[in-house]
This record gives structure tokens, C-alpha cells and sequence, in this order.
């Protein structure tokens, strides 16, 4: 060693550091490395073992040995567990903890100490008292307890303390103490521990509440054992305690309930009086009881700082109670004693006992009840005596001859009766030169006019006088001036006209004025042309306006309505007739405008006064439409199978999807007729059937004529092959395609088809023909052996077919003759329609799946359908027209067939013939007259029941469909259709399959 | 004629049941007619031979007043209902509650068994009617109807149908075996409804004191029977025994029922009295006090000349 020689000349100072030999370089590495990779961020960290080895590895890092070592250390990365017989090796409770799950440098890192959940733990203590009791248990079994039995287990119960109490007494806190830590104070400390120790000294009893207080079990009955750990209790964090009932309230009673702090008061009185029965005389009690006089209401004081008088003012809650206040059952000893104890211990040491109370309790003597004391009360006589009706009727007289002066008497009356006595003495101030106003102060008429005015009287206080009883007694002296002032109005001024003038009739006019003083205001628009009754005579319309614009304008009248020197006063009288009539008109006809049309707002009186004829008819209908009950709906329902199977009753809807508003698709109807609805129409007409069936026959005729007259144009236009399908599998199209639909319809002339339009929209539906079928897991021939073949069996009529095909014709005619035999028909949905024989064995094996469910479900729907067509001659009919229909189907393939070398025409002519045979499906519905005839009928059976909306929607579009059908496929519509159906194939798939 | 037959209307009072502590809700003969279950405010169903006036049994489970009971066609099971919304499957000879079935989101106001004692069928203020199969260990319901506007009173079951009338004015018959719903528009609240025995008609009791004779099959209006007074409404009804009775929700169906010969129809009133009207011509035959309150069900012996009604004031009263 060269170092060594060298060292030699070297002095060495200090201790060189050393070198950690044990660690490995690796170790070493990784440590020096943790500081670094902690800086690097998240994803370049990278997990290492103790040796510092990597543990975890990408996909391409690691290789053979990080798979085979760093996984559980096996070739195939983990060992599959070995088979061990149950029979032999009963199962286990296999039992795991922690240690199942932790690695062992987990373990390591728990450096030894084991990790399990206490069974003691429990923040509640619930657990814990379970444990105890267990515990208790045990301990029990094993030595035998002096009472036999079970009972002394349930009598006492062992508690435990929950872990918070256990952890705050490890940390010094006792029961009943505060947790809140007061004392800090070591000075305090130490002379709390120099009490504690005198306590213990002090006596014996203490010392076992105290040995009690300290130990882990605190009894349950606390409070009943003594006063001393109540008081301690009371000084700080309440201690649960149980109160028994010892006082004489009764239940739930509480005396302090409203002054909580007279109860501890209370309880400390008792419990002294415990004591001293008990005759535990230790001053210590009596003078803690003293002392806690001024305790605190809340936390901070311990159990144990009742003697030191500092202490005491910490808390001091500023007022001492006064015993004798306090007690409400004072015992004379124990106050007493109380008293006297207080005095002995000195404690309030600057203040004497008062000589005299200040709490005096004063008594008076009851007040003396006078002589005349009645006790109920009277209310003094009304302010107002004038304003009372005589009860004494004066006697009836006749009235005076002068109509004139009766009127003004009737008139004035009416007046005074309504306004005051002070109108009356008003009048006769104002008119004393009137000889017409004499009967006012006792000339000619006016015993008449006392008659009158009575009479008026009585009938103006007789309709207030229930308001008036509830009414405030302050309205009384409302005079009609005080409400006029209040209102503002302005005060009646007769004096402004000339005196001469006052006859009779002007009286007889300022009183109509003034009787209805007070009118409704209605805010009346200005009138409009029409509305003008007066439009000849500007002038007394420009009157008749004033006259409604006082009349709406509310409040009181005015009273000067500008006399027009022209006309005579019976002209001005009758005027104001005419004015009241039209005005009352308008009134009335806005309130009969009103009533009928609430909801509007009035656009005007025009408006309300001329009701137009057909406003009033739409008022008047429904209320002609009155629903008549009982009335009848009916819908269909689903029951749940389950409560089919419940009822012993085949489902109705058994196999059939939920339908998603089946009645409601328009494209159902219009383009997917087909022969089953057909057959329920047919069905559900047969009470005319017969004289029905003939013209349908001709219109079947009719139609194939049409449509062979049609037919070079109807092979160029349409691609119908697909429609079945669509039909069959996306019958439950939206509306909004249905509209779509409808409206191309019309547009797309049958002209517009040209080759390269059918071309395109062949080719589109084979695609998805095909494509449909790989959906289905069905497989697609073909195209070219399969219209070949298929040719070769139409033109064969169904007579030798493959194998295939026979059968499922064979299936499907035997549901016929089922039918049948049966008289069943088939009634249903435009989606579960029957075409026949379909020419796709795509289509076939579909229909028989259709076919299948729908004889399934075919019992109840056509017992359905006799109930509401009781049709004996069904099956027959039925017959007939399939015939019929079989035979037009052979008829009007058999053309094709001949045509059936290349391929292309063949293509064409197996398209066209789909196209064909929906049409040939309604062929009634050509016929003009069979139209209107089941038009009528339809609109009847819609009227009588709308509960088959799917029957009736189809009658309903029946002949739009008829009328587009040969029109129906444009190109654009078509490939719609086609990526729609691209989009909804998988759900309907599902839905059917 | 019709009075020679009236003579034989059961109007003399037997016996009388007593035992109910509150309001007896309803009673029912069981299917022959020789007992007879009634349940009421006191929470109990009780079962009654009725022709000895002996008590057979009391069954108590239900937390809240019992609305209505049935039992099933082989006396071996009972099903009630009532305002805690559940619904009791008993076995009768153990009185032991078999299965809850919950789903009722208020009270249920009727419960049926249905021909095969394998489903109940209940109508609830939820507004629903709800199927519970009793073979099955679930509670839940298999079905429930939903389609009605107000409050379910009454339910019936047929062979194949669930007819239910509604507060909202309606009857609903639902055909399992067409899967068609029937509504039947009254216009008035409907509050209870009972069958004829050829099963053809229909009987209804309106809130506006008529009770409806419906032909079933085609909906329209036979007859119509005046007389008695069941036209307040069972809210009136209900805050008035709030008040005297303290519970709160009460309603009282009141039943109508047709004579075992179908001749009559026997309704009850509102002021205890029972009312018999013939049921072609509807005049009143027959009408008497027989309770001192409201008649709340009335049931009709399945063969014989008897009759049961219970009432408010507590008693069942069996009439011969």
C-alpha cells in the first residue's frame, strides 16, 4: 500500500469519515439518486426496490427476467392454484388480515409493530360497551356470582368508556371536567394538587367519590349516589346523569323552564337536605354549596376549584342568587342552616346580613268596588241622534195633488234621508223665500213629506245597519261632508243657480244628480265612430259624451251641467232618459261581450256592442258539445305477462315488441297496406259486405286493368322490392319522415323516372338487401340464380318450388286453412301484415317468423274482432277474397316470367313485381264508389269508436295512398329511406330478432 | 210482484257485531257466505261468523286503519289493505301476515283476489292500480296501472278483466285477455263499483249522490238511482273525522252492491240509512235506518236473504 507509506509523513488531524463498507454500491446509488428523482417530475420517477433494482417495466424494457423475477417468481407469472378435493378438504374460513396484502418490505417498514383494528376501538363507545359486556360475561362463567342465574347480567350493565373519554382521561381530563384547559398556570397547578391532597385527607366518603370519579368505571347511577359528583358534575361538561322524578309536578312539567338557573339552586338545596338527613355533616359540602353560589354557566371551572376564592371570581357570573328567591318549596331548616353556615365560613366578608329585607312583599288590600258597579260595560249613546230613524212611523198620508211639489218632496226626502238632517236645514235656510219649500218647515205637504222621509229613512239605515254593526264606531261620525272632503269633491253648490228659476222639475233633476252621487268609474276609452248613438246631432252627442264621461268617471257628480239655454227642461229630461238607455246599452252589451270571451282583453266598446254571428256560434258550441257522459274509450293496454300467465290468459301481446306510437306513423298507412289490415277492414265491413263484395270485385278488375295499362311506366318509376321489408322491419317510422314523405309524393311525376334513376335505386336496395341479410346472419345468395329461380316458381304458380321455399309455403298455408277453418282473421298491425308467398327468401324466412307469432296471437284478437263484428260469414269471405287475391297474384306475375333470360330485365321485372303486388293488395279502394262507400263508413266507425286508431288511421289515409302509390318513389326519397334505414337497422334488428 | 219480492229484502236487524273499537271500514262475506271479515279504524281485521254473531278471529298487523279485506275463494288466505300503504297477505287460520306487498306510494283504498287467489289486485290514492303476484317471493309489483287521474276507490276483478273506478270520473275496465284498456266516463267521482252477478253490468256509486248502472260490454247508461245522500265529498268527509277521530286522511267509501238475485240494488247513505231501489224501474222499495252514521260497506250474501253493513259508529250489523 503506497498510501500507507506515504501517510507516514503526513500528521493526521480529526477523524477521517467514514466510509459505509456494508452498503452496496447499488444501495448507495439509490439513495443518492432518491434525493434526484424526487425533483424529476412524476412520470420520469421510477420505482426501485431497496437494492435499488427497477421493479416495474415498460412493455419493450425488462425482458425475460424482469417478467420472470419481479412477478410473483414463476415461468407463467403467477401458479394456478392447486386442485384440492372439497371432500376431503373441507373449505376453510380463510381468514385474512393485513399481512395478506403487504409485501415484506411493507412489513419491514411497519418496523415490527403489527397493524390490527382494535376490537376496543370505537369512537362512540358502542362497540366498547359490547366488548365489556362480552368481557363481563366471561368473567362471570368462569367464577360463579353470588346471585344464580342471568339476571344479575342484565341488571348490571358494565360500561366501558368510549376511546375519546379514555384518550382525555390518558391526557388528564377527568369526568365532569372541563376539556377546555384552564389552569395552566403551574402555580395553580401545584395548589390544586396541595387541595387535592387535603381532600383525600379529609374524609372517607370523599375519598370513595373520588376514587370513583378517577376510576375507568364510572357508575351509572351517579346522581343518585351522591350530591358531591353532581355539584363537581355541574361545574363543568354536563355528565349524563339520571334525574329521578321526586318532586310533586306533574309530568313533563318543568318549573324552570324559563329560568334554567335556579334548578341547579334547586338541586343543591335538595341534595343538602340529603345530606343532612344522612346526617353527613362534613362543612365541605356545605361550603362547597356555599362557594358554587357563583359558578360558571358554562365550562372552565373543574370539578375540584371550589375552594379557592380566586378561582372563583374567574367565572363569576356577576351576581349571586338570593336563596330565599330561589326556593320555591323553601324548607325552613335548611335555609336556616344555609344562613347560618354562610355566616359561620365568613365568605362574604365585607357584607352584613341585611337587618331588613329589600325584597319586601307588599301587600295591598283589594280595591273597593263602588256601590254602582255593574259589571258589564256600556257604550255611551252615538255622538250623531239626528242621524237615527225614528221608530215612531208617521201616519201614511196622501200626497199632495201638485205632482210637482211631490216630486220635490219625494225628491228632498230622498235627499235627506240619504245625507243628513243637515241637508234639510240647509234647504230650508236656502229656500225660506221658496213657497215651494214650505213644507219644510211645517207648511203645506209636510206632514207628506215626514211620511216620505221616514220611509226613506228606513230604507237607507235599514241596508247599512248590519255593516254598521261591525263597522268602527269612529265611521259613525262620517258625515257625508266629511266624506266628500276626504274624497275631495267638491261641494254640491246649489246657490250658483238663480233662485226663480227653481222649479219643481230642476229639483226633481239635482236630485236624480245627487242620488247617484257616487257612480263606478270605469275608464271608458274614447268612443269609437260607431259607437256614437247621437252621430246626427253633434251637439247632443258632444252631451251624451259629457254624459258618460261623468257617469265613468266616478265620484261625485258634477253637479253643473251647463243648462243649454235652448232647450226646454222636459227636452233636457228626456235627453237624459235617452242618454241613461244608451248608456246602458253600451253597458250591457260589453257585458255580454264580456262573458263569453273572459280571456280577451276589451279591444274596444265597438267590439262588445256588435258581437259578430260566428263569434257567438263559437261561444254557443261547446257548450252544444257538452260531453254526454257516460262516455266510452278505449285504448289498448299492455298487460305484464307475468299477470297474464297470473289470469291463465294467453298475453295478447305475447313475442310483440312494445310498440313506440303505432297508430300515430302516417307512413304505415300510406305505403305499408298490406293484406292484413286489408283483411281487417274487409272484416270489420261486413255487415254490407255482400252487396259490398260485388263492387269490390269490379274494383279489383278495375285496378288491374289500371294497372296494367299502367305498367311500362310503373316498371321504369319505382323500386318497390324493398318496401316489405322497410314495412316489416321499420314500421314505426317517426312522423317527420312520414311528412317528408307526403310531401315528395306529389312532387315526383311518374315521368320523372328514367333508367339511370332506377338503375341507382336498385342497386341501392339490393346493397341493402344484402346487407340486411348479413345483419340477420342470413345468408344471400346471389342475386342472379335466386330471381331466376324464383321467376321459375311464379311462373309455376307455387306448384314445384325448392325445397326451401315449399316448406315455408306449406307453413304458411297451413296457417291459411287454420284461419280459416277457424274463421279467423287477421287482424293487426300494418307491421305484422301477411304479404303472401314474398318473393326474397330474405323476405320468406322472415314472414314465417312473422307468421309464426302472429298465429300465436291470433286467438284473442279475433275473438276481439267478433265482438265488435259478430260476422258469421267470415271464413267464407275470407276465402273468397284470398282466392281472389292468390289468383291476381299469379296473374299478374305470370307475364314476367316470360321475359326471364337476361338478367337485367329479370332484376327490373322482380322489382316491379313486389310493386305490383302492393298495388294489387288494394284493389277495392280503385273503384271510385267503393271509395266513397268506405269513406262513409270509415267516418262512421271513427264516430262510434275511436279505439281502433290503427284500423281507422289506415282508412283514413286509405285513398291518399291509393292515389300516390303509383307515384310514390322518387330517387331522393328513396336513398333517404335508405341511409335512415341504415341508422335504425341494428336497434330494429335487436328489437326483432 | 216487485213488492211480494221486496218482502223478502233483508230489513230486520239479527245481530249485531261488536267489537271494532272506531270506524268499521268495510265488510265483506267471504265467498259461501258463512263468515264474514270486516276491518276498520282500529287497525284490525276481524273474522266473523256472522249467522252466530260468534268473533273468530282478529288479525292485527296493519300500522294504520284497515281499508279493505278479501279473502280468497278457498278461505285459506285473506288480503288487506289500508292506509300504510302496504298490503297484507294473511293466512288465515294462523293469523300470521304471509308477505307484504309495497309499492303503493299512498294509501290503497281496495284490494281484490283474483279467480285464482294468485294475484292481488289493489287501487290506491297513488293513483294506480297495482298487481302483486302472491307466488312469488318478491313484494314488488308485476304490474301497475297508472293511466288514472285522481285517486283509485274501488277495484273489481273478473276472469279475465281489472275494473277499477277513479275519483277522476272514470271506470276503467282492463281486458287482459285483448289488452284493452276501457274507459268509461262518468263525469263524477266514482266511489265505488260493484259487479252484477251475470257479470254483464256494472255498478257505480257517484260522489254526486246517483248511483250508475253501466251495461259492461257496450258502456251505456241503464239506470240511475237516486235517494240516498252520498254527495259529500270524501274530503268533507275526511276533515270531519279528522276532527272526531283524529286521523288524518280519512275517507269512507261507501258501498253499493246488488242482490245476490240481482233484482235490487242496495246502496247506503251518508245519514245511516239503507236504500233498495228495483233495478229496472229504479224507484226506492225499500229504505231504513240502520246506523246511526255513515254506511260505509254494505255486503250482500252470495245466496241467501242477508245482508251486512258497517258504519262509522263502529258496528256491523247483519240483516235477514
Amino acid at each position: 500500500m503506497g498510501a500507507d507509506s506515504d501517510e507516514e509523513d503526513f500528521v493526521v488531524y480529526g477523524t477521517p469519515i467514514e466510509r459505509e463498507e456494508d452498503t452496496s454500491a447499488r444501495k448507495r446509488r439509490a439513495i443518492a439518486e432518491a434525493g434526484q428523482l424526487r425533483a424529476l417530475p412524476a412520470w420520469k420517477q421510477e420505482v426501485r426496490d431497496e437494492e435499488g433494482r427497477r421493479r416495474f417495466h415498460g412493455a419493450f424494457t425488462g425482458g425475460y427476467s424482469a417478467g420472470f423475477y419481479n412477478s410473483v417468481g414463476s415461468k407463467e407469472g403467477w401458479t394456478p392454484q392447486t386442485f384440492s378435493s372439497s371432500r376431503k378438504n373441507r373449505a376453510e374460513l380463510k381468514k385474512q388480515s393485513i399481512y395478506s396484502f403487504l409485501d415484506e418490505e411493507d412489513i419491514k417498514d411497519m418496523g415490527g409493530n403489527a397493524l390490527e383494528t382494535s376490537q376496543q376501538y370505537d369512537t362512540f363507545g358502542f362497540t366498547a360497551a359490547e366488548y365489556a359486556r362480552k368481557q363481563a360475561s366471561k368473567e362471570q362463567k368462569e367464577r360463579p356470582s353470588a346471585i344464580p342465574g342471568p339476571i344479575p347480567d342484565e341488571l348490571v350493565i358494565p360500561t366501558t368508556n368510549s376511546i375519546g373519554v379514555k384518550l382525555l382521561m390518558k391526557m388528564g381530563w377527568r369526568q365532569g371536567r372541563s376539556i377546555k384547559d384552564s389552569h395552566a398556570d403551574s402555580l395553580y397547578e401545584s395548589r390544586r394538587n396541595a387541595r387535592k391532597a387535603f381532600l383525600a385527607l379529609s374524609d372517607v366518603k370523599n375519598d370513595k367519590d373520588q376514587d370513583q370519579i378517577d376510576s375507568d368505571k364510572p357508575s351509572l347511577d351517579q346522581s343518585v349516589v351522591g350530591s358531591f359528583d353532581e355539584m363537581r358534575a355541574s361545574g363543568s361538561t354536563p355528565v349524563h346523569v339520571l334525574h329521578p322524578k321526586q318532586d310533586l309536578h306533574g309530568l313533563g312539567y318543568d318549573p324552570f323552564k324559563h329560568a334554567p338557573e335556579f334548578r341547579d339552586r334547586k338541586r343543591l338545596q335538595k341534595s343538602r337536605e340529603r345530606d343532612h338527613k344522612r346526617n353527613d355533616v362534613s362543612g365541605r359540602g356545605i361550603l362547597l354549596i356555599s362557594n358554587s353560589g357563583h359558578y360558571a354557566p358554562g365550562f372552565g371551572i373543574g370539578a375540584l376549584e371550589e375552594l379557592d376564592v380566586e378561582d372563583e371570581d374567574i367565572y363569576a357570573s356577576g351576581f349571586a342568587y338570593e336563596q330565599t328567591e330561589v326556593d320555591i318549596e323553601p324548607s325552613k331548616t335548611s335555609d336556616g342552616n344555609y344562613k347560618l353556615d354562610d355566616r359561620k365560613r365568613g365568605i362574604f366578608l365585607s357584607f352584613k346580613i341585611a337587618s331588613n329585607s329589600e325584597y319586601k312583599l307588599e301587600r295591598f288590600p283589594s280595591p273597593e268596588i263602588p256601590v254602582d258597579f255593574d259589571g258589564r260595560h256600556k257604550f255611551p249613546p252615538p255622538a250623531q241622534p239626528a242621524e237615527k230613524v225614528s221608530d215612531l212611523a208617521p201616519p201614511e198620508v196622501p200626497p199632495p195633488e201638485d205632482s210637482t211639489l211631490r216630486l220635490l218632496i219625494e225628491g228632498c226626502a230622498a235627499m235627506v234621508a240619504r245625507c243628513g238632517k243637515h241637508i234639510e236645514d240647509f234647504y230650508k235656510e236656502k229656500s225660506k223665500t221658496n213657497p215651494q219649500f214650505h213644507f219644510l218647515s211645517g207648511g203645506d205637504g209636510c206632514s207628506y213629506y215626514m211620511r216620505k222621509l221616514w220611509e226613506h229613512q228606513l230604507r237607507y239605515t235599514g241596508q247599512p245597519r248590519p255593516v254598521d254593526v261591525k263597522s268602527k264606531p269612529s265611521s259613525d261620525k262620517l258625515t257625508a261632508e266629511n266624506r266628500g272632503r276626504i274624497l275631495g269633491e267638491r261641494p254640491l253648490d246649489i246657490s250658483t243657480k238663480p233662485q226663480n228659476s227653481l222649479s219643481a222639475k230642476e229639483a226633481v233633476q239635482l236630485q236624480s244628480n245627487l242620488i247617484d252621487t257616487f257612480v263606478k268609474p270605469i275608464t271608458l276609452d274614447a268612443l269609437p265612430e260607431s259607437e256614437k248613438p247621437f252621430r246626427n246631432d253633434p251637439a247632443k252627442q258632444a252631451r251624451f259624451e259629457q254624459f258618460l264621461k261623468d257617469k265613468y268617471q266616478g265620484g261625485l257628480r258634477t253637479a253643473n251641467v251647463a243648462p243649454v239655454s235652448t232647450m226646454s227642461e222636459a227636452d233636457r229630461a228626456r235627453e237624459r232618459l235617452d242618454f241613461e238607455a244608451a248608456a246602458e246599452a253600451i253597458e250591457k252589451g260589453k257585458e255580454k261581450d264580456i262573458k263569453p270571451s273572459s280571456v280577451l282583453p276589451l279591444p274596444g266598446l265597438n267590439d262588445q256592442r256588435f258581437i259578430s254571428a260566428t263569434q257567438l256560434e263559437s261561444s254557443i258550441v261547446p257548450q252544444d258539445e257538452r260531453p254526454i257522459y257516460p262516455r266510452r274509450e278505449q285504448f289498448e293496454w299492455r298487460p305484464a305477462p307475468i299477470l297474464c300467465k297470473r289470469f291463465d290468459i294467453v298475453d295478447p301481446f305475447m313475442g310483440k315488441p312494445m310498440p313506440v306510437q303505432r297508430p300515430r306513423s302516417k307512413i304505415e298507412n300510406l305505403i305499408f297496406m298490406t293484406e292484413s289490415t286489408m283483411g281487417t277492414k274487409d272484416k270489420e265491413e261486413s255487415s254490407s259486405r255482400s252487396s259490398h263484395d260485388a263492387s269490390s270485385v269490379a274494383g279489383i278488375t278495375e285496378a288491374e286493368a289500371q294497372g296494367t295499362t299502367n305498367d311500362p311506366d310503373v316498371k321504369l318509376s319505382s323500386v318497390q322490392r324493398p318496401v316489405d321489408l322497410y314495412k316489416a322491419i321499420f314500421s314505426d317510422d317517426s312522423d317527420d319522415d312520414t311528412d317528408e314523405i307526403v310531401n315528395h309524393q306529389p312532387v315526383d311525376p311518374v315521368k320523372t323516372s328514367e333508367g339511370a334513376n332506377m338503375a341507382l335505386n336498385r342497386l341501392a336496395a339490393e346493397d341493402f338487401l344484402e346487407s340486411l341479410g348479413k345483419e340477420f346472419g342470413l345468408e344471400v345468395p346471389p342475386e342472379r340464380p335466386n330471381v331466376l329461380f324464383r321467376s321459375e316458381t311464379l311462373s309455376v304458380a307455387g306448384a314445384s318450388v325448392s325445397s326451401q321455399n315449399e316448406k315455408v309455403a306449406t307453413t304458411y298455408m297451413e296457417v291459411k286453412e287454420n284461419q280459416s277453418s277457424r274463421g279467423m282473421v287477421e287482424v293487426g298491425n300494418a307491421n305484422e301484415d301477411a304479404p303472401l308467398a314474398n318473393t326474397g327468401k330474405l323476405d320468406l324466412k322472415y314472414e314465417k317468423r312473422e307468421r309464426i307469432t302472429e298465429e300465436n296471437s291470433s286467438r284473442p284478437l279475433h275473438q276481439q274482432n267478433q265482438n265488435h263484428s259478430p260476422d258469421s260469414d267470415s271464413s267464407s269471405e275470407r276465402h273468397r277474397s284470398r282466392k281472389r287475391r292468390s289468383h291476381h297474384r299469379t296473374r299478374s306475375r305470370t307475364p314476367e316470367s316470360d321475359s326471364s333470360t337476361e338478367r337485367h330485365s329479370s332484376r327490373r321485372r322482380k322489382s316491379h313485381s313486389r310493386h305490383r303486388r302492393a298495388r294489387s293488395r288494394t284493389p277495392d279502394a280503385d273503384s271510385p264508389s267503393d271509395t266513397q262507400h268506405e269513406e262513409r263508413k270509415r267516418k262512421e266507425k271513427r264516430r262510434n269508436r275511436a279505439y281502433t286508431p290503427d284500423a281507422d288511421s289506415s282508412g283514413h289515409e286509405y285513398k291518399e295512398r291509393n292515389k300516390s302509390s303509383s307515384r310514390r318513389s322518387s330517387d331522393k326519397d328513396r336513398s333517404r329511406k335508405h341511409s335512415r334505414h341504415h341508422k335504425h337497422r341494428r336497434k330494429d334488428h335487436a328489437e326483432y330478432s | 210482484m216487485s213488492s211480494a219480492a221486496a218482502q223478502h229484502l233483508p230489513r230486520k236487524e239479527s245481530r249485531e257485531l261488536l267489537g271494532h273499537e272506531g270506524a268499521v271500514l268495510a265488510v265483506r262475506f267471504n265467498r259461501d257466505g258463512n263468515y264474514c271479515l270486516s276491518c276498520g279504524k282500529d287497525r284490525t281485521l276481524r273474522l266473523w261468523n256472522p249467522h252466530t254473531g260468534a268473533l273468530v278471529k282478529t288479525y292485527k298487523s296493519h300500522a294504520r286503519e284497515v281499508r279493505d279485506v278479501h279473502s280468497s275463494s278457498d278461505n285459506a288466505k285473506l288480503v288487506s289493505c289500508g292506509a300504510d300503504r302496504q298490503i297484507f297477505y294473511w293466512d288465515v287460520s294462523t293469523g300470521r301476515v304471509i308477505r307484504k306487498f309495497r309499492g303503493h306510494n299512498s294509501e290503497v283504498n281496495s284490494v281484490k283476489f283474483n279467480e285464482y287467489n294468485a294475484v292481488v289486485v289493489s287501487a290506491g290514492y297513488d293513483r294506480t292500480v297495482r298487481a302483486f303476484d302472491c307466488r312469488s317471493q318478491s313484494s314488488d309489483p308485476i304490474q301497475t296501472i297508472d293511466t288514472f287521474q285522481d285517486s283509485v276507490m274501488s277495484v273489481i276483478l273478473t276472469k279475465t278483466e281489472i275494473i277499477a273506478g277513479s275519483v277522476d270520473g272514470t271506470v276503467r275496465t282492463f281486458d287482459i285477455r285483448m289488452g284493452r284498456e276501457t274507459v268509461d266516463n262518468l263525469g263524477h267521482p266514482v266511489n265505488c263499483i260493484s259487479l252484477s252477478n251475470d257479470s254483464n253490468c256494472l255498478l257505480a256509486n257517484c260522489l254526486d249522490s246517483t248511483v250508475r248502472l253501466l251495461d259492461k260490454t257496450t258502456g251505456e247508461m241503464l239506470q240511475e238511482y237516486k235517494g240516498h245522500a252520498c254527495k259529500v265529498s270524501l274530503n268533507i268527509i275526511l276533515v270531519f273525522f279528522e276532527d272526531v277521530l283524529g286521523v288524518a286522511n280519512a275517507s269512507f267509501k261507501m258501498d253499493c252492491c246488488l242482490t245476490n238475485d240481482d233484482a235490487y240494488v242496495v246502496g247506503g247513505s251518508e245519514n245511516g240509512y239503507i236504500f233498495f231501489w228495483e233495478l229496472v224501474d229504479a224507484p226506492v222499495v225499500a229504505s231504513f235506518r240502520a246506523h246511526s252514521s255513515v254506511v260505509t260497506s254494505i255486503s250482500y250474501h252470495p245466496t241467501k236473504a242477508c245482508m251486512l253493513t258497517s258504519s262509522v259508529d263502529g258496528s256491523v250489523r247483519v240483516w235477514n
